[in-house]
């Protein structure tokens, strides 16, 4: 019983902070501590989104978002873990040769990369899902390589001389040494990927969640501006999360994933 | 037989250590070459490809004539205006924030352990909230002078600073406190032998990571809305159609960015030299 009450006592202290904040977010624009024109409280925000919600809009901004994320990010871990794996297993000279310039690749600002891209591409969807592969990338890449070569050279020794043929040894052996150090990469993309759709969407998109965020700025309805926002922290910690959860399920033979 | 042995001879008398020294510099020379030799043949298709008609050379200008607007811009004065500007920004939020968040974080992880941990969790939702989309709300309180470009390099290298240096001074080893405190060390030589030094790869990182992104935000927050830095460059030079200039900004900034970089790096070397692998993040 005591047990009880104490990590209920424990629990309650983890989320104190977080009402704390959010009852400060609500009683300060009303008192008019701060300019409620500027940061209106949070009921009015939960009311915007509630009314984002009901007519459905926030749902096609969501979609968009995350259709154009999805397919950059899939994309781009398509391309990078079978060209890593490649490089890192079959060609290590060559990726050695390779590894300067993938750091510098991986060290242009995507961001300014932007305009070539539009350039490129138009200012459609490929504008925007092309700088998410772009910023995809280059982490998944150089990360796939490094776990490849780092995988202990003693378990494909003794699998070989088990007599595993290449292919077991690729994926029961290489695959699963390589996963943790490519989740990280993979969890890198992730982020990096979703900070510069948003950003993306903000300079030309007529939907998205950037967008509602740009528009709801140019309009000047802040509550809105606010729930679009709040969406976005929302879904991106929702993204981190399962991402925890898919290494954490696939990576069981791992003792404690680390949680960075 | 005899060679070698005339060889060793030669070389403990010292004969020929110019010449060695010769062959030496130009091994160096060939190593470096070699380790970069795929960003010589990057550079080198780049500029085949738009010469020869691979590529649009309207979309792709050539490294050579990047390179001759790299060097009018510099020669006349405008670059380093830029890079003057877009770093001023940067530093200043980038201080500013390191200054609040480094002491803050050793209070709330040392002292008021309770307190940091009901507010961890709020800290953690700021630093999760996209800095962009903050972006409309900093102009709309600050301004869209300069205060609000500071300030937004400020929010976003506040929280990496902040958490990880709580999470540094949390994870001090309990025993170097308590050793140290058993042989009669307390107080400020404590704080300044043992826990800083213990704390500091942790607000490496933090710093490090910050930077980074302090960087980043920076060109993005020039590129939506100043009237000089080398975000504004970019943007400038994309909206009058100069693809040269476009390319020669954004090869300044990655330049800055890895030299930033390399900077940390060797500030890390230097104060963390008690840890075995600094660089190892």
């Amino acid at each position: 019983m005591k047990d009880h009450v104490n990590s209920l006592a424990d629990k309650l202290i983890d989320v104190s902070g977080i009402v704390i904040f959010f009852l400060l977010w609500e009683i300060a624009p009303r008192l008019g501590i701060v300019d409620g024109q500027f940061i209106p409280p949070l009921s009015q925000v939960l009311l915007a989104v509630g009314k984002l919600a009901a007519d459905g809009s926030l749902f096609i901004h969501i979609a968009a978002s995350l259709q154009r994320s999805f397919i950059g990010f899939v994309l781009a871990i398509a391309v990078a873990v079978p060209a890593g794996f490649i490089l890192g297993g079959v060609f290590p000279a060559l990726s050695r040769q390779l590894r300067p310039l993938l750091r510098v690749f991986g060290q242009i600002n995507a961001f300014s990369l932007f305009p070539i891209f539009i350039l490129f591409f138009g200012i459609g969807e490929v504008a925007k899902v092309s700088i998410i592969f772009w910023s995809t990338i280059w982490p998944v890449l150089f990360t796939t390589i490094v776990g490849v070569q780092n995988v202990d050279p003693l378990y494909i020794k003794s699998a070989r001389s088990i007599g595993a043929d290449k292919f077991t040894i690729f994926s029961k052996v290489i695959l699963p040494g390589a996963a943790p150090v490519i989740f990280t990469g993979i969890r890198t993309g992730a982020s990096h990927a979703f900070l510069m759709l948003i950003a993306a969407e903000m300079i030309g998109a007529s939907a998205g969640l950037g967008w509602l965020v740009q528009n709801s700025a140019v309009n000047n309805i802040m509550p809105r501006l606010f729930a679009a926002t709040m969406t976005i922290a929302f879904l991106g910690m929702t993204i981190n999360y399962l991402l925890y959860l898919l290494e954490d399920n696939l990576l069981d033979w791992k003792q404690s994933s680390e949680r960075g | 037989m005899e060679t070698a042995l005339q060889k060793v001879v030669e070389k403990r008398s010292g004969k020929h250590s110019e010449q060695d020294k010769v062959g030496m510099l130009l091994n160096k020379i060939i190593a470096i070459v070699y380790d970069s030799l795929s960003i010589i043949i990057f550079i080198g298709i780049w500029e085949i490809a738009p010469r020869v008609g691979w590529v649009p050379q309207t979309f792709i200008s050539p490294p050579t004539i990047i390179v001759s607007t790299l060097w009018e811009l510099l020669v006349s004065g405008i670059l380093i205006k830029h890079i003057g500007v877009s770093l001023g920004r940067a530093v200043f939020g980038f201080v500013c924030a390191a200054v609040l968040a480094i002491p803050l974080g050793f209070f709330l992880g040392g002292w008021f352990k309770l307190f940091e941990r009901i507010l961890t969790p709020v800290l953690r939702l700021l630093g999760e909230v996209n800095p962009f989309s903050l972006f409309p709300i900093f102009i709309l309180l600050f301004g869209i002078g300069e205060v609000s470009k500071i300030s937004m390099i400020f929010w976003v290298c506040l929280w990496p600073i902040l958490l990880n240096t709580i999470t540094g001074i949390k994870n001090v080893d309990e025993l170097l406190i308590k050793s140290a405190r058993s042989m009669g060390v307390g107080g400020g030589r404590l704080f300044f032998k043992v826990i800083l030094p213990a704390t500091s790869p942790n607000i490496f990182h933090g710093l490090k990571t910050s930077s980074s992104v302090a960087f980043f935000m920076l060109i993005a927050a020039e590129m939506i809305g100043a009237s000089s830095g080398l975000g504004w460059l970019i943007w400038n030079a994309q909206t009058n159609y100069q693809i040269p200039i476009l390319f020669a900004a954004t090869i300044t900034i990655s330049a800055l960015g890895l030299f930033m970089n390399y900077l940390f790096v060797i500030l890390e070397r230097k104060f963390i030299s008690w840890k075995e692998n600094p660089a190892e993040y």
